[in-house]
């Protein structure tokens, strides 16, 4: 027997990310709730660049991802990895660079986002300098984690650490592939990809975000919280070890299915339908292993809130892991993507299962941090109840929106016309249920100031064991022959080996989806009339990512009858070639715009741009003054023209020196058509709003004839 | 024991029902019917409907077996008690229910009980947390085996025995079986119109319609009174593509899309487009102010113009009684 040695555990860093993550929850939340009423009430975007939606929203998902889900992961892992491998962190220095290096990115990510400084990849919008801090911090991070695991004091890892493993690789090659860009300013670059290949980068990240950042990680919280919580044992070791392996193989394959009908070809689409179809059973080992384990403890589940959280955190993760499967049966998909049902779906894991297993591990975990008991149970259970019905209030009428609008949207008359041929009529049709959403998110955001509160006051109660001593024999031999083991054993003995079987676990699925992609041409079959867009429009098309308008608009038209009568030819991949980054939007809470080319004239989308309701009155859709009031700058255009013929866009050598010229040459064609319309303005043609106009008016009109004279 | 069967039929029935339903689903988005699905949200829904309501009498049928096969039990006990005496009796009763459910349960859980766990405790130990050596459970491992089944038949089906049909096949068949579908509506419709024969509506109604649809649609390019913008005047005898009432009619369904007038027969059912071209002519020699310059040729009719010469709106209800409606 080795001898025994003493340590201490750190517990500062845990209490850091903890508070962290508290406040960032709040943050994330109000951010949420205040975008949510912006869709009521567009008179709330107050007219203000910084605070409309389009940049908002980003915030929001990039906050609750990020920074509230981001800060509960590392408060879990540095907990539980320190006693699952009995040792104390590898580094403080690593542990503190970690800590403020992530939240200095989530700061960064505040200021940036509601300046319009963003990538438009969804989840992905931090632009290049903070990608580049976010990979630095990640590293630090892995060495930090494996540092630890090398002078751990246990023989084996447990399935937590599994998790936390696997979810670290796969970030850093998620995060890594999905931004590669080339930059073109500070805080301006260009991805390597373009149109429908960047489209299956994005999704191929965006989907594994949900898997590896929202998902493997918790299931190793759960892993180590649950039992710990329940004082049972895990119900079984074998599903922990199959639900892993298959898992985390699996996921990585499912993101086409965030594109299916799409241009995306069709055999990527089946891949995304069939893998994701396949992700039930091993998801489902991850809430069978959590509810099961919690076998004769049941009683308990009725008074200990800390449980309650989990077994809704653990059934919300259930119910969505299987809802969304169906969601990527293509026929499924036909009605729910681009709703408001994807919207319901992702809050059921957000607010469920990271949200209340969040509380369930901090109403755990303060406690103990500070040596004490919750400050009170009572409001803990106030909380729950409060936050489950939130759940409920924010996600049935959402998906009640969805299958109403896409209902809508979908419905003809025996004549062949559209119903509700004004796609505006669907929208004012589902913004009662938008309102009772907004009842939802209030009442959780309510429960989760609750339990700040109750978690200050039991801070205050206690006092903080900052480290905390435990003792464990030293490690003997791992390796050598261990006769009658599990043969999983031997692996969970080599963390090394365990990075590396799990790397190749997650490689093989992004390899075979994205390198035919990529490298094979007939996947994106050429069209001769598309070609780059001219200076001016790409201005426009930079401002258009800045003001984040995917966030309510496709440029994606799907092969449905439904579809091209409202807006004409459905999309094909080759129009796309150029679109760095592709802008196909994954929600439409306004209508698609791939083939608002030529549709209205300038003055049109001018005054719909300055006022929305007065063009469609009942509209949602935020004012966007500043577009008028605001100078176009023109400077960085020959940086932009030179950056993306670097990537492949054919535009002449030596172009970039008459760029600027032929940009003002368009926005005086563009000025001229608008005071012929009435429109006076002094200078026109050195607003922002002309080069948003040629940008849209150009939108698809590649592949179809100019339709509508442009007065 | 009294059994109260809704309680188990419901889990039972919304089962069969969303596996129907996905099955249905599936089905449409496989097969010809797919497009339909697409063209009339509510026929799915029907056809849907009709599946369920199929679900439910099979599940019923189910229910009903059962029932009997437990009379036909109760039967055997009571015959029992009148061979063997109650003891016999009472411990028939106790047997079968019982066994069926239980081994049911067990062979697809393979559960070990809480109290037996102490066999199958593993010797971990992670910070206190212990794992047990549960098999997985069958009904999972099953689960799992299905859908692996249904990705290797799916991509089978869609990409190698050319039988699935591509997103844009189906859209195609999707198009084609609404255009179908739409012919044999308006064929049915008591205002359908022959585009051969056209003749210029003259009900009051008509012309009142007729008015209305050119303020919505026409006034931006044409002018609040016919009198051109945009578009050509409408109020003299000078016509581009033709002054009759059929040619009228083809340049609204068809638009002149290269000098920016769309078809707008994406938008107006015949019917309309008829009434519409019937109140154009109505506007034949109003001279409005502003009247844009004539072009194109003139255009003579053949027979005698309708006698319109003073105001814009039309008047002289002439109620004859052959025309549409």
């Amino acid at each position: 027997m080795a001898q025994v040695e003493k340590f201490h555990y750190d517990n500062a860093i845990v209490r850091n990310f903890a508070y962290a993550t508290m406040i960032w929850g709040l943050v994330g939340m109000l951010v949420g709730l205040i975008i949510a009423l912006q869709l009521i009430f567009p008179q709330l975007n107050l007219g203000i660049a910084e605070v409309s939606y389009g940049r908002l929203r980003p915030l929001h998902t990039n906050a609750v991802i990020f920074a509230f889900v981001g800060n509960g992961i590392f408060t879990g892992v540095y907990y539980s990895l320190q006693r699952l491998l009995k040792a104390r962190m590898f580094s403080k220095v690593l542990s503190n660079f970690h800590f403020w290096g992530w939240q200095a990115i989530i700061v960064s990510a505040a200021v940036t986002l509601p300046l319009g400084l963003t990538s438009s990849h969804e989840y992905a919008e931090l632009e290049w300098p903070i990608d580049i801090a976010i990979a630095l911090v990640w590293i630090a991070f892995g060495i930090n984690m494996f540092g630890t695991l090398i002078k751990r004091r246990e023989n084996h890892l447990y399935v937590a650490i599994w998790f936390y493993i696997a979810t670290w690789v796969t970030v850093t090659v998620l995060h890594v592939g999905n931004n590669l860009e080339l930059p073109v300013s500070a805080f301006k670059s260009y991805p390597v990809f373009a149109g429908v290949q960047d489209a299956l980068i994005q999704w191929w990240y965006g989907h594994n975000a949900v898997a590896f950042f929202l998902t493997t990680p918790y299931l190793g919280l759960m892993y180590y919280f649950l039992p710990k919580a329940a004082n049972r044992p895990v119900y079984s070791y074998k599903l922990s070890i199959i639900h892993f392996w298959a898992l985390i193989f699996i996921y990585i394959w499912a993101g086409p299915h965030h594109l299916l009908y799409t241009s995306l070809p069709d055999w990527a689409q089946s891949l995304g339908t069939v893998f994701s179809v396949m992700l039930i059973a091993p998801s489902w080992g991850g809430m069978l292993n959590g509810l099961l384990t919690l076998r004769g403890a049941w009683d308990r589940v009725r008074q200990d809130p800390v449980l309650k959280f989990m077994v809704v955190a653990v059934t919300a993760y259930g119910m969505s892991t299987f809802e969304g499967p169906m969601l990527s049966v293509k026929s499924v998909n036909a009605i729910s993507h681009f709703t408001d049902w994807t919207i319901g779906h992702v809050h059921i894991g957000a607010l469920g299962w990271n949200g209340f297993l969040t509380f369930g591990m901090l109403y755990w975990l303060i406690p103990r941090l500070f040596n004490t008991k919750l400050h009170s149970e009572k409001l803990a259970n106030t909380h729950f109840w409060i936050g489950t019905m939130g759940i409920l209030f924010y996600a049935i009428p959402l998906y009640w929106a969805g299958w109403t609008q896409s209902l809508m949207w979908k419905e003809f008359t025996p004549d062949g016309f559209l119903k509700y041929g004004n796609f505006l009529e669907t929208v004012t049709q589902i913004l009662p249920m938008y309102a009772m959403r907004v009842v939802g998110g209030t009442l959780y955001l309510v429960g989760n100031i609750i339990m700040v509160y109750n978690l200050v006051k039991t801070v205050r109660s206690g006092s903080f064991i900052s480290d905390e001593a435990a003792e464990a024999p030293a490690l003997v031999s791992t390796h050598g022959v261990h006769k009658g083991e599990y043969w999983h054993r031997w692996v969970e003995r080599r963390p090394v080996q365990m990075l590396l079987l799990a790397t190749i676990a997650i490689l093989i699925g992004g390899i075979i989806e994205i390198f035919p992609m990529v490298m094979i041409e007939s996947n994106v079959p050429r069209i001769e009339s598309v070609k780059p867009y001219t200076p001016l429009e790409l201005a426009g098309r930079d401002m258009y990512i800045r003001e984040g308008c995917l966030g309510c608009h496709s440029q994606m038209v799907r092969p449905f009858r439904s579809e091209t009568e409202r807006y004409g030819e459905y999309s094909k991949s080759g129009e796309y070639i150029y679109d760095r980054p592709f802008l196909w939007g994954s929600k439409r809470t306004g209508p698609d715009l791939q083939r608002v080319g030529g549709k209205y004239p300038d003055s049109w989308h001018f005054n719909h741009m300055l006022e929305p309701q007065s063009i469609s009155p009942g509209s949602i859709m935020p004012p966007y003054p500043w577009m008028i009031r605001d100078e176009l700058s023109l400077d960085i255009l020959p940086k932009k023209i030179k950056a993306l013929r670097t990537l492949g866009t054919p535009y002449p050598e030596g172009y970039e020196q008459i760029a600027i010229a032929d940009a003002q040459k368009q926005a005086e064609q563009i000025a001229a058509r608008l005071k012929k319309d009435g429109i006076e303005l002094e200078g026109l043609e050195k607003k922002e709003i002309v080069a948003m106009i040629a940008y849209l008016q150009r939108l698809g009109t590649d592949i179809k004839p100019k339709a509508q004279a442009t007065n | 024991m009294k059994l109260n069967y809704k309680t188990y039929l419901l889990p039972f029935a919304l089962l069969a029902a969303s596996g129907i339903q996905a099955l249905a689903q599936d089905a449409a988005a496989t097969t010809a019917a797919a497009p339909a699905a697409e063209s009339n949200f509510y026929n799915t829904f029907l056809s849907n409907g009709i599946l369920l309501f199929t679900a439910f009498v099979i599940v019923g049928a189910f229910i009903v077996m059962f029932r009997l096969l437990n009379v036909l039990i109760k039967m055997q006990q009571i015959q029992i008690y009148k061979e063997q005496g109650f003891e016999a009796f009472q411990e028939a009763q106790a047997r079968p229910m019982e066994n069926f459910w239980n081994n049911m349960y067990k062979r697809w859980t393979k559960v070990v009980p809480v109290e037996k766990e102490e066999d199958i405790l593993f010797d971990h130990n992670y910070d206190g947390i212990k794992e047990l050596d549960n098999s997985l459970p069958p009904w999972w491992v099953a689960m799992f085996y299905i859908t692996i089944a249904f990705a290797g038949i799916y991509l089978f089906y869609f990409h190698v025995s050319g039988l699935g049909k591509s997103s844009k096949e189906q859209y195609e068949v999707e198009v084609k079986k609404a255009e179908v579908a739409i012919a044999s509506f308006q064929a049915k419709q008591a205002d359908k119109v022959d585009e051969e024969n056209l003749v210029p509506l003259e009900k009051e109604t008509d012309i009142a319609a007729g008015k209305t649809l050119f303020t919505t649609n026409c006034v931006a390019c044409h002018g609040a009174l016919g009198e051109g913008g945009v578009g050509p005047n409408m109020t003299d005898k000078f016509w581009i593509h033709g002054g009759e009432i059929k040619n009228i009619y083809q340049t609204i369904k068809n638009g002149v899309p290269e000098k920016g007038m769309i078809a707008w027969s994406n938008q107006l059912r015949p019917a309309d487009m008829h009434r519409l071209a019937s109140y154009i002519l109505t506007l034949q020699g109003t001279n409005p102010p502003n009247g844009k310059a004539a072009e194109g040729t003139e255009y003579v009719p053949e027979a005698a113009a309708p006698p319109q010469d003073t105001t814009a709106t039309p008047v002289e209800p002439t109620n004859s009684t052959g025309s549409g409606q």
